[in-house]
């Protein structure tokens, strides 16, 4: 059994391969929440969903539960969402707004940025009561980047600077589509849940070799898969059909990484000089009026489809949304996945992206319930003896250095991406604590 | 308002659960206008489609695509394939336009579905705005509001 020495956790991992305990052992588990989830920086959520002061959410960090809270002064707090006292959770919603913060079980009550204020029968705490030794504990360091506020739950550890500089020209490619370069994730949401490892998502976003046959059921008898922006006629080619192959365009895709086990995949050109709608073409002149002919033409290339901060977010560049990866169990991982507005473009346009991201990533959509098919049956087939490694060595050593940005690149349909991740595992796992 | 005979009504929704529950899928679309919608939001009281997530808002068009992809022989969501028994209740004839043709129906749906060893329920109230066609009825938008629409949901491939 893992006893959580550095040695251990690094027989799990080999060139091309990761032993089938990553995914299936409870105890490797165990110590993913302690050394990832209780360390590294994480993403809570973005400013515009707290908007205005005392509104709040609540999410999970791993398994420990935080808030994010707007105080009177404006200032964004990430707290943990436990009672100082005798531990409940303080916050019971998903969202809300509070003047302050009551727990259910004594009536402790905190202000909106932690402070105690105060509890009922003062009278019988001891002498030495102070309420400020009771404050909600905060998160120890809070970092945000352009409104996505990420949280680590350790004092100690590489700097947010150090955590998400490489990936910020992946945030900026997402929040520059806005007229007024500000989004918000405001417009509802979509949630859902498997039996499988958190492991297989976050491997998932950077995987272009599965879209052609896992997604088969996605494209038309063309091989070409269905409009997924505003203002396209039809998708991505995919398949050639005559030839039963993966269409030439898909191979051509690219990963990156660029370390800390971030990296991205680029997009297939698409038929951009073609693309209008009403929604689009009102949407593309409100961006050329904010930032010019030439910068729009920029922000409009596909350039990303989805972008890996790891270890639990991800931006699609594709049909625009952020998504959130929280482990559960080893085997049971939930997912919200959160459309975006872009503030300053005209509401048919978001709501043309809301529209899109219905179809491909609700818990009923067209193209998410073929991965989470995957996931589920990738835990199951994990259960077999018959061989410990599950294989991540497509491309193995045909990696380059991009010459123009500092990363690493291959093909898209390599494993690069995944074996990139679980460097930056490794890492975090052999940290002792 | 007159008495509304309901039981056309009960027929017809009893009839468009049987045809989801025989996988009857284009049968089913064919129920729709051709403006038609079906919309299942994903929170309480969602006034609007548009401009928040839901967790299916097709139109015909989305409907078709949907469908050809459930009858699509590599739809691994659906390998072995979802099976559904729905119970449509508590009908009530919220507003009649005889003159229009025009018809809201509200009523309570619960669909148990198998798949793969597993089952689930669910539940909700939904609402069918209705045209007259004829004789019979066609669908001008079919809405379900799920009890649990905000929850964190396994797989769903198949129209509730």
């Amino acid at each position: 059994m893992l006893d959580g020495h550095a040695d251990e956790i690094s027989r799990l991992i080999e060139p091309g391969r990761v032993h089938r305990r990553v995914y299936t052992e409870p105890a490797v588990f165990e110590l993913e929440m302690e050394r990832i989830f209780a360390r590294a920086w994480l993403f809570v959520g973005h400013t515009s969903q707290v908007k205005n002061v005392g509104d709040y959410m609540t999410a999970d960090l791993g398994r420990q539960p935080v808030m994010m809270v707007r105080h009177r002064d404006g200032k964004v707090h990430v707290l943990l969402n436990r009672c100082t006292h005798r531990g409940p959770k303080v916050l019971n919603e998903r969202c809300g707004n509070a003047k302050r913060l009551t727990c259910c079980y004594h009536g402790w009550s905190f202000d909106t940025d932690g402070k105690l204020l105060g509890v009922p029968v003062p009278e019988g705490n001891t002498a030495t009561f102070q309420n400020d030794q009771y404050n909600l504990a905060r998160a120890p360091r809070v970092g945000e980047y352009r409104g996505f506020v990420f949280a680590s739950l350790s004092p100690t550890g590489p700097s947010f600077e150090d955590h998400i500089g490489p990936m910020k020209g992946n945030i900026d490619d997402l929040v520059d589509r806005a007229p007024d370069g500000e989004l918000a994730l405001d417009v509802g949401m979509h949630r859902y849940v498997y039996n499988g490892n958190w492991k297989l998502q976050v491997e998932n976003v950077l995987d272009s070799y599965h879209v052609p046959f896992g997604h088969a059921s996605t494209v038309n008898q063309q091989g070409v898969q269905f409009a997924r922006r505003e203002g396209d006629k039809e998708g991505a080619a995919v398949v050639e059909v005559k030839e039963k192959k993966t269409a030439t365009s898909w191979k051509d895709r690219k990963s990156f990484i660029v370390g800390n086990g971030h990296g991205w995949t680029s997009n297939t050109e698409l038929a951009d000089g073609k693309r209008s709608s009403p929604a689009f073409d009102a949407y593309k002149k409100a961006l050329v009026e904010k930032v010019g002919a030439v910068r729009a033409e920029e922000i409009l290339k596909p350039r990303l489809h989805n972008s890996m901060i790891y270890p639990n977010m991800s931006i699609m560049g594709l049909n625009i949304h952020v998504r959130v990866i929280k482990p559960i169990a080893v085997d049971r991982t939930e997912v919200t996945i959160y459309p975006i507005r872009l503030l300053g473009a005209p509401d048919s346009m978001n709501w043309g992206n809301i529209r899109l991201l219905n179809v491909t990533h609700s818990a009923a959509s067209f193209v998410q319930t073929d991965d989470l098919e995957s996931f589920v049956r990738a835990q199951k087939g994990l259960r077999s003896l018959h061989t410990d490694w599950v294989d991540i060595s497509r491309g193995l050593g045909a990696e380059d250095a991009d010459p123009e940005i500092n990363a690493v690149r291959g093909l898209a349909t390599h494993e690069l991406a995944v074996r990139a991740q679980y460097k930056a595992w490794l890492g975090y796992m052999q940290g002792a604590a | 308002m007159a008495k509304i005979d309901k039981a056309p009504f009960e027929e017809f929704l009893i009839h468009e659960a049987r045809l989801l529950d025989d996988r009857r899928f284009r049968d089913w679309m064919a129920l729709f206008t051709d403006d038609g919608s079906y919309w299942v939001p994903a929170v309480p009281n969602q006034d609007s489609p548009f401009n928040q997530a839901s967790l299916f808002y097709d139109d015909r068009d989305l409907m078709k695509t949907r469908i050809d992809r459930l009858e699509h022989p590599l739809i691994h969501a659906q390998t072995p394939p979802s099976r559904t028994a729905h119970i449509i209740g508590n009908i009530v004839v919220e507003s009649a336009d005889d003159e229009a043709g025009k018809y809201t129906v509200v009523s309570t749906v619960m669909m148990v579905e198998y798949r793969d060893e597993q089952q689930r329920v669910f539940a909700g109230r939904q609402t069918h705005t209705l045209k007259r066609d004829g004789g019979g009825f066609r669908i001008a938008q079919k809405k379900v509001d799920l009890i649990n629409c905000d929850s964190a949901f396994e797989a769903m491939a198949v129209p509730i």
